[in-house]
């Protein structure tokens, strides 16, 4: 460290980190010799070679389950500053910290009735 | 060399990671290969060493045997596994370098295959099928790129998937695929064709079964079925019988279990079902509390893979059938299982997770009436109750569930429409050794 100086430290970092992959890459390639050919590199189902391309437009079916947590994430955010007031305030921050939250209990209920917590 | 020496004989200490695939004959030998810690059965070719091809594989899966052989990384070696020296080897595509017939042991040979890969003594296989790209990717310019669409092309010159009506009343891709006839999670030879928009299933069909069409003799057949075949025209010992059904249920109750994720317990069930006798019924107890603790009952089969009653009438299916609250059991006309006070066990559900527990119940009352048989023999009527449902001299129960498959799995996530097509236990060879007169010919 005091050898090189901060400087020092950070070029040897930085030839490290150049030639470790070189070096690893080279490794690998010598113990991989052989080439791939194209029914290895093909994917494998079962035996029978894939006619359709795997990209493909699905639906997100899980989006509702995506979006409530989105909004209870950002609720949770009206917290911190509450948790800051709730020290002063007391037990009249409490009560409507409480109600918000039923509120929001009431929203989740209407949500599982609506299976919008169900995966598919 | 020394650090690469030293690597080579580490590596070849490991386990030996095979991909087996079981033709004619060989299911419960292939399975029993799961008890061996010398080798790991693995899921893919991908991450195996070696091919291992055991019984008969028809000439109509050469093909698939042969992507299987070429999709295995290098080093790569093939052993093949005769069980009956006197039947045909079948798919003759397949070169395999290594042999080993039914006296030798096994994973013997495929270990010593697998150490000779390792350290070099032995050459890697080369591949079967040519090297040539089917659908290269190809644009209208002239490196390739371009075109139209959103990649430009057709990527890897394959079609892409076409829109369908999504169950939500969106347009959205249905892709097209074909899984089998070697999936690992299925019978040798199940090819299972589908259509799936995401992870649900929307259309399913099953391929016809590629071992019909030759005849297949008895003794060709894996030993477990043979009792129920030859029960068919002759009187067989009950005990004998009922030994036989307990087996094949912890069998398919083995392999249900690894495609549930729960592999040591497959292994003990494995374990159970390769040495069972009738005192062995508080064991299989154990193992259904076992059982009662996973997953399996509690929530992930229940509700899944519903087969009504009214759907499995008089189609002999079995345990299925039972598992959906039907009497049928062609046992209750025999009078040697009447004389033991045969009756048989049924449940209402007929969810996955039922078809699950009955074919525990009824390896544990199999056990009982095989205790309980002492020397009766069956009367042979040309109609028997196999594990998987009645059996005939020409039709088998996986024949008759087969249609049910497509409307079954429609509308299924992946996992489930898997999970319920096991629960049906269909099995292609039983249905090939006793298929109609008239389709078959001559081997």
């Amino acid at each position: 460290m005091t050898l090189l100086g901060p400087l020092g430290v950070a070029l040897a970092v930085f030839v490290a980190a150049l030639v470790a992959p070189l070096l690893l890459r080279g490794f690998i390639d010598n113990l991989a010799r052989a080439p791939t050919t194209v029914p290895q590199r093909m994917p494998f189902v079962g035996g029978v070679a894939p006619e359709v391309h795997a990209w493909n437009r699905y639906h997100a079916r899980y989006y509702t389950m995506a979006l409530v947590f989105l909004a209870f994430d950002m609720e949770m955010v009206f917290m911190y500053p509450w948790a800051v007031v709730f020290v002063r305030e007391g037990v009249s921050a409490f009560v409507e910290m409480a109600m918000f939250i039923t509120v929001l209990l009431l929203g989740v209920l209407y949500m599982w009735r609506e299976r919008a917590l169900a995966w598919a | 060399m020394g650090l690469s020496a030293a690597l080579r004989a580490f590596a070849a200490g490991a386990e030996a990671p095979i991909f087996a695939i079981a033709g004619l004959g060989a299911r419960d030998a292939v399975q029993d290969l799961r008890l061996r810690r010398e080798l790991r059965l693995v899921d893919s070719p991908r991450s195996a060493s070696i091919l291992l091809v055991a019984g008969v594989v028809p000439e109509a899966l050469a093909e698939a045997v042969a992507r299987a052989h070429d999709a295995m990384p290098r080093p790569r070696a093939s052993v093949r596994w005769h069980l009956d020296e006197a039947a045909p080897g079948g798919a003759e595509s397949l070169r395999a370098s290594v042999s080993a017939s039914a006296t030798d042991d096994v994973v013997a040979v495929v270990r010593r295959t697998f150490v000779e890969l390792i350290n070099g003594a032995r050459d890697s296989e080369p591949a079967i099928l040519p090297d040539v790209d089917p659908a290269p990717w190809r644009g209208v310019g002239p490196f390739g790129q371009g075109g139209s669409g959103m990649t430009g092309g057709r990527p890897f010159g394959r079609p892409m998937a076409e829109m369908g009506d999504d169950r939500d009343g969106l347009r959205l891709d249905v892709l097209p695929l074909t899984v089998g006839p070697f999936f690992t999670r299925l019978p040798a030879g199940l090819t299972l064709e589908l259509r799936l928009a995401g992870d649900l299933v929307d259309e399913a069909s099953l391929f016809p079964n590629p071992f019909a069409g030759a005849a297949v003799p008895a003794s060709r057949l894996r030993p477990a079925l043979r009792p129920f075949i030859r029960a068919l025209s002759e009187p067989v010992p009950i005990r004998e019988l009922e030994l036989a059904r307990a087996r094949a249920h912890l069998r398919w109750l083995a392999d249900a279990l690894v495609a549930q994720q729960l592999e040591s317990l497959g292994r003990r069930t494995l374990a159970l079902a390769a040495h069972m006798m009738p005192d062995d019924l508080a064991r299989v107890q154990a193992l259904g509390r076992a059982l009662r603790r996973t997953q399996v009952y509690r929530w992930s089969l229940a509700d899944v893979g519903r087969l009504d009653g009214s759907r499995l009438e008089h189609l002999g299916a079995g345990p299925v059938a039972r598992a959906a609250g039907l009497t049928e059991d062609a046992r209750t006309d025999d009078p040697a299982y009447r004389a033991l006070g045969f009756e048989p066990v049924v449940q209402s559900a007929g969810d996955t997770a039922a078809r699950w527990k009955q074919r525990l119940l009824e390896t544990m009352q199999a056990l009982d009436l095989a205790a309980r048989a002492g020397e009766l023999r069956t009367e042979p009527s040309g109609r028997i109750e196999g594990p998987r449902g009645l059996l005939t001299l020409d039709s088998a129960p996986s024949d008759r569930l087969a249609p049910l498959v497509p409307a079954l799995l429609a509308g299924l996530e992946w996992s489930d429409a898997l999970a319920a097509l096991i629960s049906l236990d269909l099995d292609l060879e039983e249905s090939a050794a006793v298929q109609p007169a008239a389709e078959r010919t001559v081997a």
